[in-house]
């Protein structure tokens, strides 16, 4: 246990040795200020115009349906906050493995007590620690905000933890495509590729036809990850998005195995 | 060409060929090209990684790699089972503001007990974010049903022959089918849905006479005043409403499940009240309302059966002003009797009155009738003459001899008789029923509820789902600005100052 804590704590720590992990956190935090602030603006406004006595005041058949802090904050917000993991994610992942790979210290790794699944594992947590470090940055403003406003925290913690189990799933891909090559630019590619590709898989449906549209439905991150801006958080959604960590976990070990047994 | 080279390039060419898909919302040839030559550079790439692997070639190899390529099997198949088995349990946390996919307990009862073999369909026009919660509402509604209602999403502009059948006009629309009938909902909330799915699989309750001809509230009327509202609930609960001018029959029909007399402003003719006796001696069920300062003779007639409504106006402190009117002339009330008709409200599902007299359940005509109140004031309420606030203006002053205490503001009698049992249900307030004040709180339940009580259609007393409220209003523009500065932007500049010296520190260092 004790050299798997050191091993995640030297992943932390190389992580935030560059100006990488800074600028991600700072990237994330700054652009959910400026697009959670305007989306909250507009439909401030939108209410207002609502509220005026020309409009018929606040009643309720006068706003319509879809004026809602859901539809209007939530959802957008969430929406550009998945891009934006989509774009990131990847760019922090890349290294994990194959950086040590391309300098052969993987070799030098495997000479240690740890076991290569305790490699993966420590690799993994401490990834996972930095999606979580980044989330936590950019939730402390939109937070504060509904807070101040008196509505629950609920429904944002739901759309958070939908971009947090987002985010695993972004770094899960990313880490076993960093597992299976030495270069970084090649880890990146893949993982933008396979993100592209799980994101919504209705691309799909124009060489495969409608027969197969609710089977890819099922495997698509983007119909799972929306459901969390609705406020619903579904068991089901959560394991399929666990599943992602457990499939990477497993690529990425045996990955490990194949480099050893060369 | 390396296999590298050849992953690269196939995995670029994926990746902008899906990406132009997400851009433009279909495949142009640019996508085609790029996902077809990505697809096969990959194709090549994974024969050539597998002609060229040698992975498995001696024992020690299969020894060392046979457990991890089991493992990653066996988390495949492991992560599909229990997704499957999640997804068939369907187990969910609404952590909404408002809870909007909990159902209410008159839905799960709709559902699985009367709202057999519906079929919904969702019309949605492509990208509209609104279809993604009605989705999830009929998701939520299916999985409660068990079985009993099925749904399906269609896309608008795909079934012109659709709309035209069933008149949609916009996306975001449930049609509802049950058999030949259908009920369309234009802004679909698990309160529309809950009317609509009630209109389908409402059964024939028989039929309500309805008094009119002595300035009785209208059930036409569609304004603020009128009693549209009611009546269209009524229906939705599956009465069929009917009109009776009292002062042209002598007798009640004898196809009344019961009669409703909305606060009639003038005197009854004898004869109308001759044959009211009549009826409710021979098992007659009653909903009356009566409103402050109206005198009808209809107070006599309660009289007779033990409910005494004098005409005097309940005044509530403990209410605070509505609609503008003055603090305490329109009683909040969350004090109920534990009896069928008051079923589930309290302190938290109120109702209120606007302008109401109390009604007391005085004596019993006989041994063994059942005089209730169902309804309270708070015990600071007190009694004020009836024109106490005809200025509108301030609250009525409480005389010193006036005493407070807890005033019954509706009443329900059962007379049970040789055959027949009557049954009263009195309310001391006519406008709670109104249009501007039914959808109110739970004055729509509580109206309803006593019409259901009194015809003996006790299974059907329940709490209706209600509207959402579909705005939230979270800050003032001013507010959301400091937030920005207080919060919003200084969070990622302390993150880059940290960042930016610590990367100094460590260069230096």
């Amino acid at each position: 246990m004790i050299p798997l804590r050191a091993l995640v704590r030297k992943e932390l720590a190389s992580l935030f040795g560059s100006p990488l992990a800074y600028l991600t956190l700072t990237g994330v935090a700054l652009v959910t200020a400026l697009i959670f602030f305007d989306h909250l603006r507009v439909y401030n406004q939108i209410l207002f115009l609502y509220s005026s006595t020309s409009l018929g005041g606040f009643d309720a058949d006068a706003i319509p349906d879809f004026v809602n802090l859901r539809d209007q904050v939530f959802l957008p917000v969430m929406e550009t906050l998945g891009l934006t993991l989509i774009g990131l994610v990847p760019l922090v992942t890349m290294r994990v493995f194959a950086e040590e790979r391309a300098r052969q210290t993987d070799e030098l790794l495997q000479t240690t007590l740890l076991s290569p699944t305790e490699i993966v594992l420590g690799k993994f947590a401490a990834t996972f620690v930095f999606v979580a470090l980044l989330l936590l940055a950019s939730f402390v403003y939109p937070a504060a905000s509904i807070l101040r406003a008196g509505l629950g925290l609920e429904h944002l913690a739901a759309v958070y933890l939908g971009l947090f189990v987002l985010g695993l799933a972004l770094a899960s891909i990313g880490l076993a495509c960093s597992a299976l090559t030495a270069s970084q630019l090649v880890a990146a590619v893949s993982a933008y590729a396979v993100a592209f590709v799980f994101y919504d898989f209705s691309w799909a449906t124009t060489f495969t036809g409608e027969t197969l549209g609710p089977l890819l439905d099922a495997l698509s991150l983007h119909p799972r990850f929306g459901r969390f801006s609705e406020g619903v958080v579904r068991v089901a959604d959560l394991v399929y998005f666990a599943g992602y960590a457990v499939v990477a976990f497993a690529v990425a070990r045996l990955s490990l195995e194949q480099a050893r047994v060369r | 060409m390396m296999l590298g080279e050849l992953a690269l390039a196939g995995l670029v060419a994926l990746a902008f060929g899906v990406g132009s898909y997400y851009a433009t919302g279909a495949f142009g040839a640019f996508g085609v090209v790029n996902v077809a030559s990505g697809g096969l550079a990959l194709a090549a790439a994974a024969v050539l990684a597998l002609r060229g692997w040698r992975g498995f070639g001696s024992p020690d190899a299969r020894r060392v790699l046979t457990p991890p390529l089991l493992g990653l099997c066996a988390a495949l198949a492991g992560s599909v089972a229990l997704e499957r088995i999640a997804d068939a349990r369907d187990w969910r946390f609404d952590l909404t503001f408002e809870r909007r996919y909990e159902l209410a307990p008159a839905m799960h009862e709709l559902l699985t007990s009367r709202g057999g073999d519906v079929r919904a369909t969702l019309f949605c026009e492509q990208g509209d974010p609104r279809c993604r919660s009605t989705r999830i509402l009929l998701e939520t509604l299916a999985s409660a049903s068990g079985g009993r209602l099925a749904w399906e999403r269609e896309e608008l502009a795909d079934e012109p022959e659709s709309a035209d059948r069933f008149g949609i006009t916009t996306s975001n629309t449930v049609v509802l089918e049950r058999g030949e009938r259908f009920a369309k909902v234009e802004r679909p909330s698990e309160g529309s849905l809950y009317e609509a799915i009630q209109r389908l699989v409402a059964e024939p309750a028989g039929f309500l006479y309805v008094a009119r001809g002595e300035g009785e509230g209208d059930l036409r009327r569609t304004d603020d005043v009128g009693y549209s509202g009611f009546a269209a609930a009524l229906e939705t609960e599956g009465y069929r409403l009917r009109d009776l001018v009292l002062a042209a029959t002598d007798e009640i029909p004898a196809d009344a499940s019961a009669l409703l007399l909305l606060a009639p402003e003038r005197e009854l003719r004898a004869d109308a009240f001759a044959a009211l006796r009549r009826w409710l001696d021979g098992g007659g069920r009653l909903v009356v309302c009566l409103d402050p300062g109206q005198r009808s003779g209809i107070e006599a007639l309660l009289a007779e059966w033990g409910l005494d409504v004098p005409d005097r106006l309940v005044v509530d402190p403990a209410s605070g002003p509505v609609a503008g009117d003055p603090t305490g002339v329109n009683p909040i009330v969350h004090q109920f009797a534990d009896h069928p008709v008051a079923r589930g409200l309290g302190e938290t599902r109120m109702v209120f009155f606007r302008g109401a007299r109390p009604v007391i359940p005085a004596r019993k005509p006989q041994a063994d009738d059942d005089l209730r109140a169902v309804a309270f004031s708070s015990r600071r309420a007190w009694l004020a003459a009836s024109g106490a606030v005809a200025d509108g203006a301030r609250p009525p002053e409480r005389p010193a001899d006036a005493a407070e205490d807890y005033q019954p503001l509706a009443a329900t009698g059962r007379y049970p008789r040789v055959g027949s049992e009557a049954r009263i249900v009195a309310f001391g307030d006519c406008d709670f029923a109104a249009n501007r004040n039914l959808r109110g709180l739970y004055n729509q339940d509580l109206a309803l509820n006593a019409v259901h009580w009194a015809t003996e259609r006790t299974e059907r007393i329940t709490l209706r789902p209600k509207a959402l409220p579909p705005h939230q209003f979270p800050l003032t523009p001013q507010e959301t600005l400091r937030m920005l500065y207080g919060v919003g932007l200084l969070v990622p500049e302390l993150l880059l100052v940290a960042g930016g010296l610590a990367w100094l520190r460590r260069r230096s260092g």
